[in-house]
């Protein structure tokens, strides 16, 4: 399942915040703050995508860089939502 | 942090005054609402990083109350320690039990945000007008802005306004002359705040959606609304006709050869020319250089056709879940900015010292 979540993430990464060009891999470790793909607007997207893709009710104290700064940090987020 | 980060004052000198005017705008009873709150955003430190300022407000559409979150004074200290956390502050007001919520000045930033949430940015009612009443005092209102020792030029500002004037064109966007017009049939007043108050009651109703003020809480704003010293001295005019039918009114802020902030302008149907005319006539009679403030959907034909140029400084933005809600919204049909925003607070206009 977890390999579901990643797959879809990583595509609305890449469609969202590198307008749809995946020719360089976007390993699951990288950090999209660091590397300035996502910043405080990008994450309200990224938040409202959880919302509506996984069903998941985001809390304002659930956006931080240890839920949503790499695609495996997003998974395990979406992972630990959908089992609460 | 307010006067750094949104007024980029060098010195606080100013911030006592300042607290106890926010703590009496968000934090007194008479501006809370036990659910519907500010927030404030606390660091990894445990000291306050951020803040949005939030006004509860009861509104209605069509008869029925409703609960607004109006948003304001948004601001994060030191963005790139927290990149998150204006978005947290933003997620947590989003998440309250209001069935809409608005600000009436995002910048570029916030608005970019709100968007995120799924908010509309409403573009007629985010634009600047501007109207020049008198040209050389209006270029040299804007220099000096720059460059203060410039504004002792204006008594020669005033004599060219005076030679131009009676050669110039009746209807152009460099400058204004009063002229004879139906909207001389109107009389003017100045009213009492209470007087004010019925009037800005009854000129209400014309929009769909649209705050519901106590009667205290109206009397409130517009005790706070009396000095904004950035913008000059307040000015209050009622119209009516011959008959004593309400036809309008407005308030702005000005001083003479300033550039005047118009707070409010409301118009019964069919009104708005004649009220606006009345508008540049007054700002004529009090020697001001030009007018300006936001544009509201019901005023902007006429403002069409009385010259007024328009320029975007920051964004009325509006969120709500319910359809009706964003119609009324995106449709122009709802009172927004000035009294039902942020416009009438001393956090707009006045200085805190």
């Amino acid at each position: 399942m977890s390999e579901g979540f990643h797959d879809k993430i990583r595509a609305f990464i890449v469609e969202t915040f590198l307008f749809g060009d995946d020719s360089e891999p976007l390993p699951g470790d990288l950090s999209l703050l660091e590397n300035d793909l996502v910043d405080s607007t990008g994450v309200l997207e990224l938040v409202g995508f959880l919302e509506a893709d996984f069903g998941l009710a985001v809390d304002d104290a659930d956006i931080v860089p240890a839920n949503l700064d790499t695609v495996d940090r997003i998974a395990a987020f979406v992972e630990r939502k959908k089992a609460a | 942090m307010f006067l750094r980060i949104l007024r980029r004052e060098r010195t606080a000198a100013g911030a006592p005054a300042l607290a106890a005017y926010l703590d009496e705008l968000f934090g007194a009873a008479a501006g809370r609402d036990g659910e519907i709150v500010s927030r404030v955003h606390v660091g990894r430190d445990g000291r306050p990083n951020g803040f949005l300022g939030v006004l509860p407000q009861t509104m209605q559409l069509d008869g029925e109350r409703l609960r607004a979150a109006i948003c304001t004074t948004w601001m994060v200290d030191d963005h790139q320690a927290d990149p998150f956390a204006g978005a947290r502050l933003l997620k947590a007001v989003l998440a309250g039990p209001q069935d809409l919520a608005f600000s009436e000045t995002s910048n570029h930033l916030s608005t970019a945000m709100w968007r995120r949430t799924g908010a509309r940015v409403l573009a007629p009612y985010s634009l600047e007008y501007l109207r020049v009443i008198r040209p050389a005092s209006f270029v040299l209102r804007m220099a000096a802005n720059r460059f203060a020792p410039l504004g002792a030029a204006a008594p020669l500002a005033q004599l060219a306004d005076r030679m131009a004037a009676p050669g110039g064109k009746r209807l152009s966007w460099a400058g204004y002359r009063p002229h004879a017009g139906k909207s001389d049939a109107l009389t003017a007043s100045t009213p009492d705040e209470d007087e004010l108050a019925r009037a800005i009651r009854e000129l209400l109703a014309h929009h769909a959606l649209h705050p519901h003020w106590s009667e205290a809480q109206l009397a409130r704003m517009l005790a706070h609304s009396r000095v904004k010293a950035k913008h000059g001295q307040r000015v209050l005019r009622i119209l009516r006709t011959r008959g004593g039918r309400l036809a309008g009114l407005f308030v702005y802020y000005g001083s003479r050869g300033g550039i005047a902030r118009v707070m409010q302008v409301m118009a019964a149907p069919g009104m708005e020319g004649a009220v606006l005319e009345r508008l540049l006539a007054d700002a004529h009679d009090g020697g001001l250089a030009a007018i300006r403030g936001r544009t509201q959907p019901a005023l902007l034909d006429a403002m069409l056709d009385r010259k007024f140029a328009f320029l975007h400084a920051s964004s009325t933005v509006f969120h709500s879940a319910r359809a009706d809600l964003v119609a009324a919204a995106t449709e122009g049909r709802a009172f927004l900015n000035g009294l039902s925003g942020e416009s009438w607070t001393r956090l707009v206009g006045d200085r805190f010292v």
